[in-house]
C-alpha cells in the first residue's frame, strides 16, 4: 500500500503541479468537463479508466507556458496529454519524487 | 442452423496503440496500416485465416478503446460489435484481448471489463520483447490463473511472434464452447468502475507486476520535444526539412523520368505513322499521364517523412504542442491527427475524425480537412513552382522549397481561420477533450516503412494508370474533335469541343487570370487534383505546332504564363474542392448532402476570392 508523502496534506488540482513534481491521486471532482451531466460523467469515467484513481501515483513531465494548458502526465507507466480542465478534475496530494531506480 | 459449419469469428480488442492491427496482419496475412499513435484503426475490418485443420476463421480488427463505455464513434463500433448489436456482424465467438505488456495496467483493466461479458477469451500479451528489455515483471502462468483465461506472450511485429497465439485460437479448442447468445452489458456505475480498479490492483499484485524501467532517453527526448519553445522549434524544423527534401532530393530522379517520357514521346512520334492513334499515344497517354508520373519521386519522399514520423511516436507530441493553438480556434485537441492524415489525403483524415467525441467538433474537423495540403496537390504545386520560381538559394534555403512551405502554411492558417469562423457561428464550446496518450518512442520499423511506401506508390501508379489515363483519353478525344474548319489558322484544339468549352469557361475565370487552357484542365481536375496537371500536359501538347513532344510542360508554362497567372492558380489550388471522392466521403460520414454542398460552396468561394486577390496583387506588383 502506497502512503502519500507528508509534504502534501491538502488535495490540490493536478494542474497545479509544476514540471517534475509528483502527486498521489486523492479523488476526482466534477469540473467543467463538458456541458451536460452525461458528458461530464463520461469524461470522468474515462479519466478513471486511464488510471486516475485514488492512490495512483503520477508525475507532470511537461507543461506548456501560461498555465500549463495542456500538460503531459505520466501515470501507471503511460503518458497522457491532458487539457488544463481535465487536469483540474484530478485532485492530488503532492508527493516526493521517486528515488531513481 | 448448424453452428459448427460457420467459420469461428474471432475479435481483436484492446486499448489504442497496443498492436491489434499488427497482430491482425500477422494472423490474416493482410497488410493493414499500422503506426505508432492511437486511433489508426477507426473501422472494423474483417480478414480470414485458414486454421491448421483447414477450417476458416474470421478475424475482426476493432478500433482501440480504453473502456466499453464509449466516448467516440470508433469506440462505439468496438462495443457494438462485441455485444452483437451490429446488423451484419454477429457477436464474436472468441475474443482475443490484446494487452501491451509494457503498459500492463491500462490494458489489463480493459481485459477485466471485456472478460465480464462472458465471451470465450484469450489474452495476447503483446510487445513482450520490449517488456523484457525494460525489465517488466509479469508472472504469466499466474496471470492466466488469476484471469481464468489462456495468456499468450506475443511479439506482433516479428515474424513468428504470434505462433503461440495462433495455436491457442485453433478452432478445435473453441468449437465446443461456441456461444450463440449475444452478451449482455450495462454501463458500469462509478462504484463498479472503482471496484474493477481494485480487482486490477489485486491481479497486478498477484502476478508480481513491476513497471517498466524508464528509459533515460525517452525522458530526455520528452524534455526537449515537449518543451514549449524547444518543442515548437523542433516541430517547425522537421516540417521545414521535409519540404526542402521534397524539392532537393527529388530533382535528379524527376529529371530521369521527365527525360525518359520526352524520349518515349519523340520515339513514338517518329516511328508511328502520323494519325489519330499516334496523337492519342503521344499527346493523350505520354503527354498526359506522363506529366503526373514525373512527380512520383516527390510523393515517395513526402511519404517517407510522414511514415517515419508516424512510426516514431512523435505525432501525438506534435498534437500536444499545437493543442493550445487548436483550442483557441475552437478545435478539439483530437483534431490534430485527422488533420495530419489529411496531408496524405483528406479521405482517411475525414474518416479519422470519428475519434473526436463531440459531433460539432467532429464536423468542424471534417469541414477544414480539405484545406490541409493533400499529396494530390503536390504535382500541381511542384509543376508551377518548378516552372516559374527560380531554384536559387535564399539564406541557405532552396527558394522553391520555401514557396512550397508557404503554400502548406497558407492551407493550415486558412483552416484555423475557417474553424474560428465556424466557432463564432455555432457558439463557443466550454470544453472539448484531449486525453491523448503519448506513446513510447521507437525507431521507425524498416519493413513497415517500405511496405507503407510501396502501398503509396501503388495507389499513385494505379491512379495514373486508371482514372488519370482514362480521363486523358476522353480529354484527348474532346480536344481533337470536331476537326478544325478549312482554312483555320489557330491550333486545331481551339475548334474542338474542349477548346470551345475552355473558351466559354474563360469568361468565368478570366478575372482571376486563367487562360482557356487552364480552364479546360480544371474540369477533369474535379475528379482528382493531379489530373489537372495531366490535362494541361495534354492540352498544351495538342496546341503545340505538332513536333513539340510530351514531357516538356514546365518550359511551356514558363514561357507563356505570367507570374500572376501562376500564383493565382496556386492560390486557387490551396482552396478549391477539386476532388469528388472527398465530397462523397463527407456525404457518407455526415450522412447528409447538406455538408458536402456547404463544403464545396465555401471552398469554391474561397478559391475564387483568393485567386482573384492574388492575381490582382501580383499583377500590380510585378
Amino acid at each position: 500500500m502506497k502512503t502519500p508523502d507528508p509534504s502534501g496534506s491538502t488535495p490540490i488540482a493536478l494542474a497545479e503541479l509544476r514540471r517534475g513534481e509528483s502527486g498521489v491521486v486523492n479523488g476526482l471532482i466534477t469540473a467543467a468537463l463538458g456541458t451536460s451531466a452525461q458528458e461530464r460523467d463520461s469524461m470522468l469515467a474515462r479519466l478513471r479508466d486511464l488510471g486516475f484513481i485514488p492512490g495512483a501515483r503520477c508525475e507532470v513531465i511537461a507543461r506548456m507556458w501560461f498555465g500549463g494548458d495542456p500538460l503531459a502526465v505520466r501515470i501507471g507507466g503511460s503518458t497522457f496529454a491532458l487539457r488544463r480542465v481535465e487536469a483540474a478534475a484530478v485532485r492530488v496530494l503532492r508527493a516526493a519524487p521517486l528515488a531513481p531506480a | 442452423m448448424d453452428a459448427t459449419v460457420k467459420p469461428l469469428r474471432i475479435a481483436l480488442v484492446g486499448v489504442p496503440n497496443c498492436g491489434k492491427t499488427a497482430l491482425f496482419n500477422r494472423l490474416t496475412g493482410s497488410r493493414q496500416k499500422v503506426a505508432n499513435y492511437p486511433g489508426v484503426t477507426v473501422e472494423r475490418r474483417e480478414g480470414e485465416r485458414a486454421a491448421a485443420d483447414g477450417r476458416t476463421q474470421v478475424v475482426l480488427d476493432l478500433p482501440g478503446t480504453y473502456s466499453l463505455k464509449p466516448t467516440t464513434l470508433d469506440e462505439a463500433i468496438t462495443r457494438d460489435v462485441l455485444l452483437g448489436r451490429v446488423a451484419d456482424a454477429p457477436a464474436p465467438e472468441l475474443v482475443v484481448c490484446v494487452v501491451d505488456a509494457v503498459h500492463l495496467p491500462i490494458g489489463l483493466r480493459l481485459a477485466l471489463e471485456v472478460k465480464s461479458l462472458g465471451l470465450p477469451m484469450v489474452l495476447a500479451l503483446n510487445r513482450m520483447d520490449v517488456a523484457k528489455r525494460r525489465n517488466v515483471k509479469i508472472d504469466v502462468p499466474k496471470l492466466s490463473a488469476e484471469l481464468g483465461v489462456p495468456v499468450l506472450p506475443t511479439i506482433a511485429v516479428k515474424r513468428g511472434g504470434a505462433d503461440a497465439l495462433i495455436e491457442a485460437i485453433e478452432p478445435a479448442h473453441w468449437l465446443k464452447q461456441r456461444s450463440i447468445a449475444a452478451p449482455a452489458w450495462t454501463e458500469p456505475s462509478a462504484e463498479e468502475a472503482e471496484e474493477r480498479q481494485k480487482d486490477l490492483r489485486g491481479v497486478l499484485g498477484a502476478v508480481g507486476y513491476r513497471a517498466p524501467v524508464e528509459s533515460p532517453w525517452f525522458a530526455r527526448l520528452d524534455a526537449l520535444l515537449l518543451h514549449p519553445a524547444g518543442g515548437l522549434a523542433v516541430l517547425a524544423a522537421v516540417l521545414f526539412v521535409m519540404f526542402q527534401a521534397v524539392f532537393s532530393w527529388a530533382e535528379a530522379p524527376m529529371n530521369w523520368i521527365d527525360g525518359g517520357m520526352a524520349n518515349l514521346g519523340a520515339w513514338t512520334g517518329a516511328h508511328l505513322p502520323a494519325g489519330p492513334l499516334t496523337s492519342l499515344l503521344v499527346n493523350g497517354v505520354i503527354g498526359g499521364a506522363g506529366a503526373v508520373l514525373v512527380f512520383l519521386p516527390q510523393i515517395i519522399i513526402l511519404f517517407l517523412f510522414i511514415l517515419a514520423l508516424e512510426d516514431s511516436g512523435y505525432l501525438p507530441r506534435a498534437a500536444y504542442l499545437l493543442d493550445r493553438l487548436m483550442g483557441g480556434v475552437g478545435l478539439s485537441g483530437r483534431a490534430f491527427i485527422p488533420l495530419l492524415s489529411s496531408f496524405a489525403c483528406a479521405i482517411p483524415g475525414i474518416m479519422a475524425a470519428r475519434t473526436i467525441p463531440s459531433w460539432r467538433d467532429r464536423l468542424t474537423t471534417i469541414m477544414i480537412a480539405p484545406l490541409m495540403t493533400c499529396s494530390a496537390r503536390l504535382p500541381v504545386y511542384a509543376l508551377l513552382i518548378g516552372a516559374l520560381i527560380p531554384a536559387k538559394s535564399v539564406g541557405g534555403f532552396n527558394l522553391q522549397g520555401l514557396v512550397m512551405f508557404v503554400l502548406y502554411v497558407a492551407g493550415i492558417l486558412s483552416a484555423l481561420l475557417v474553424a474560428y469562423v465556424m466557432k463564432l457561428f455555432t457558439g463557443a464550446r466550454a470544453y472539448s477533450p484531449l486525453m491523448l496518450e503519448l506513446p513510447d518512442y521507437q525507431w521507425p520499423h524498416l519493413g513497415n516503412l517500405l511496405l507503407g511506401l510501396w502501398e503509396r506508390v501503388k495507389i499513385f501508379l494505379s491512379r495514373v494508370g486508371g482514372i488519370i489515363l482514362a480521363l486523358m483519353i476522353v480529354l484527348w478525344f474532346l480536344s481533337s474533335y470536331p476537326a478544325p474548319p478549312e482554312g483555320a489558322t489557330g491550333p486545331a484544339i481551339q475548334y474542338s469541343f474542349a477548346g470551345q468549352l475552355g473558351q466559354l469557361l474563360e469568361y468565368v475565370f478570366a478575372p482571376i487570370g486563367f487562360n482557356w487552357q487552364i480552364s479546360i484542365a480544371l474540369v477533369p481536375g474535379l475528379a482528382a487534383r493531379e489530373v489537372a496537371v495531366s490535362a494541361l500536359g495534354t492540352v498544351y501538347s495538342m496546341s503545340a505546332a505538332g513536333d513539340d513532344v510530351a514531357g516538356q510542360l514546365s518550359p511551356v508554362i514558363a514561357s507563356t504564363w505570367s507570374l500572376a497567372t501562376a500564383c493565382s492558380l496556386l492560390a486557387w489550388y490551396v482552396f478549391a474542392p477539386q476532388c469528388l471522392s472527398t465530397l462523397a466521403v463527407v456525404k457518407r460520414e455526415t450522412n447528409s448532402w447538406r455538408y458536402p454542398i456547404i463544403m464545396a460552396a465555401y471552398l469554391f468561394a474561397l478559391a475564387y476570392l483568393a485567386a482573384f486577390v492574388t492575381y490582382r496583387a501580383v499583377a500590380a506588383w510585378a
